[in-house]
């Protein structure tokens, strides 16, 4: 019982504090709040695991995760580099690259509208489960195939993000570029291109956590012996469910970090949209 | 009125019968197949209801780890193999084997002739093997570390591919050899098209690395519990029958199998295919844990290499306490 009120009284006392620091203005409430939150949230998970005897094999305490985290840190490394950076990434990067140029070529010819979208609609909605082991006969059990996972994970949304972002420049713009005599190519590059960067970066936003699922998850219907992937459907086998955790932990990381890159980029080359002003 | 009182009794009386019987879960370390046949039987066939238990058998799957399960309170006893519950035991939780079910061990490696492998000891250095994962992967880890084969992916050692529950590997010439089941995956290459003289296999038990399969597991506190204790004994002695049952008449028990497959994905002839293998690794076995078989699966985990499986000799990692009183 004095279990369950000391945790009570904890959290009350940091709901108490958050509430006061909130009513405040500036810089710091503004950090400490989510800080407080988060420290909170740690603190009642470690005192509920240690008091209430949860066993480790379904939930470690956070000092167990991250000595298993500290511990490890090669071995995480390892399979931060086989997931994230050549599975992950190197899918984005092509799943991306293709989605943006089959948009201008949508864009281009009604013909393509009509047939590519309709295709892009029916990846799209290919689950993950069915065309991971698919994936892994036709490109081997290496990261090449969890990055061919990722493409096809990740094309249709920023796809579908990019035409819109195509068509929106109004006619008054493409008239005002078209009489000073831009072709095809200058209006494109000149004009509608920056227009559609928002959209664009909508749908790259968006498929990088699409991205890091599906090269974790492609790992688990084949991989080398490393991965983070590999590391967590094993790693559940062996009852190591604090170096589980230690990996969820890096993905956690790797995906705020893909996103914050992704969402600055944004802010530097969108300067001039609305949603980026301070 | 009256009938409404005397259907209320016949009701409250049916009730009465029917939780009289003790509620038992099992959690079976695969889907439902002929490799689990016995409970099956014993359940259709109503053994379980003779010694007054009402048995509830959960199908496992590629993302169980009955071991889990077993920790977690979602069963009373698990399917498991040895390897992975001594392993289980050394990372602090407490499971013990109250019966042994499966007399030999079915697992082997499966390698394409064309790939050169023809003896173990000479021929695995630089290639490329498929093994399964989640538990799974501990006889083969103990089997490398007998050859003295790094696991590594180093050029003298070996290549290991995290091999999915399915043949692929080998269809598509990814891997030269990999893990299969004497009841399950051997056939399914075989129904893939590779004719049997194209493969050459490596079975554990012939290795002299087999360590045991498909064993009941129990959580150890559970063992203090007079009440549970009585439960065990009498599911044990009802299992044991349906295994027995199984052995005798595989036709039969590939049907009940089939009838309890909710999944569907089974087939007719791969179940009794499967069933007859099966018979032949419970032969032998009359439920009760051999220490000998027990002794060289912890020798064969125990044994050095690198990366072994279990540290140190497990101490109270299996029980006759059950057994004894349900066989004889």
């Amino acid at each position: 019982m004095s279990n369950a009120f000391a945790m009570i009284a904890i959290w009350l006392g940091a709901v108490a504090l958050n509430t006061v620091l909130a009513r405040r203005a500036g810089r710091l409430p503004s950090v400490l709040v989510p800080m407080i939150f988060g420290a909170t949230i740690l603190v009642l998970w470690e005192m509920a695991c240690r008091r209430l005897a949860v066993p480790a094999v379904i939930l470690p305490a956070p000092s167990q995760i991250w000595s298993a985290f500290a511990g490890n840190l090669p071995l995480l490394w390892g399979d931060f580099v086989q997931t994230i950076l050549k599975g992950a990434l190197s899918g984005w990067l092509i799943g991306a690259a293709l989605a943006v140029v089959t948009a201008i070529a949508i864009d281009r010819s009604p013909f393509l509208q009509r047939g590519l979208l309709p295709i892009g609609n029916f990846v799209a909605a290919l689950p993950i489960v069915g065309v991971a082991p698919i994936l892994v006969m036709w490109f081997g059990f290496d990261w090449q195939s969890k990055a061919a996972v990722v493409v096809v994970m990740v094309f249709f949304p920023i796809l579908v993000n990019m035409v819109a972002g195509l068509k929106a420049t109004d006619a008054l713009a493409r008239d005002q570029i078209a009489t000073w005599g831009a072709s095809y190519a200058q209006a494109l590059v000149k004009l509608r291109l920056p227009a559609a960067l928002p959209f664009l970066f909508n749908g790259l936003k968006i498929t990088t956590t699409l991205a890091l699922i599906g090269a974790i998850v492609a790992e688990f219907f084949g991989s080398p012996t490393r991965g983070m992937g590999f590391r967590i459907s094993t790693a559940v086998g062996q009852l190591d469910m604090a170096l589980v955790w230690a990996e969820i932990l890096v993905a956690a990381l790797s995906g705020t970090l893909f996103y914050g890159i992704v969402a600055l980029t944004e802010k530097r080359l969108t300067f001039w949209h609305p949603s980026q002003r301070q | 009125m009256k009938t409404f009182l005397i259907s209320a009794g016949v009701m409250a009386l049916m009730a009465g019968a029917a939780s009289a019987a003790d509620d038992l879960t099992l959690q079976l370390k695969w889907v439902t197949q002929a490799q689990f046949g016995g409970y099956y039987v014993a359940k259709d066939k109503g053994f379980y209801e003779e010694e007054g238990l009402n048995v509830t058998i959960k199908p496992g799957g590629p993302d169980i780890a009955p071991v889990q399960v077993l920790a977690g309170g979602g069963a009373d006893v698990t399917v498991e193999w040895m390897p992975a519950a001594l392993a289980a035991r050394e990372k602090g939780l407490p499971i013990v084997n109250i019966a042994q079910p499966f007399k030999k061990s079915g697992m082997m490696l499966t390698c394409l002739k064309e790939s050169g492998v023809t003896d173990p000891k000479a021929d695995f250095k630089g290639k490329t093997l498929g093994v399964w994962f989640s538990g799974n992967e501990y006889p083969f880890l103990s089997w490398m570390n007998h050859l003295g084969l790094a696991t590594d992916g180093s050029p003298e050692g070996v290549t290991v591919l995290k091999q999915g529950f399915n043949v692929d590997p080998l269809l598509q010439k990814q891997a030269a050899c990999i893990s299969t089941m004497t009841y399950n995956e051997y056939w399914q290459v075989i129904d893939a098209g590779i004719a049997a003289e194209d493969l050459v296999t490596f079975k554990y038990e012939e290795q002299g690395v087999a360590t045991l399969e498909d064993g009941l597991y129990v959580l150890e506190e559970k063992l203090g519990d007079p009440a549970m204790e009585d439960k065990l004994v009498r599911f044990v002695r009802a299992s044991m029958k349906g295994w027995k049952y199984a052995e005798e008449h595989p036709e039969e028990a590939a049907e009940i199998v089939l009838e309890n497959d909710e999944t569907g994905a089974q087939t007719i002839e791969h179940q009794t295919r499967m069933a007859g293998e099966i018979a032949k690794l419970t032969a032998g076995s009359s439920g009760a844990l051999d220490e000998a078989d027990y002794q060289r699966t912890v020798d064969t985990l125990l044994s050095g290499g690198s990366d072994p499986v279990i540290s140190k000799a497990p101490d109270g990692a299996w029980s006759h306490a059950i057994t004894d009183k349900a066989l004889n």
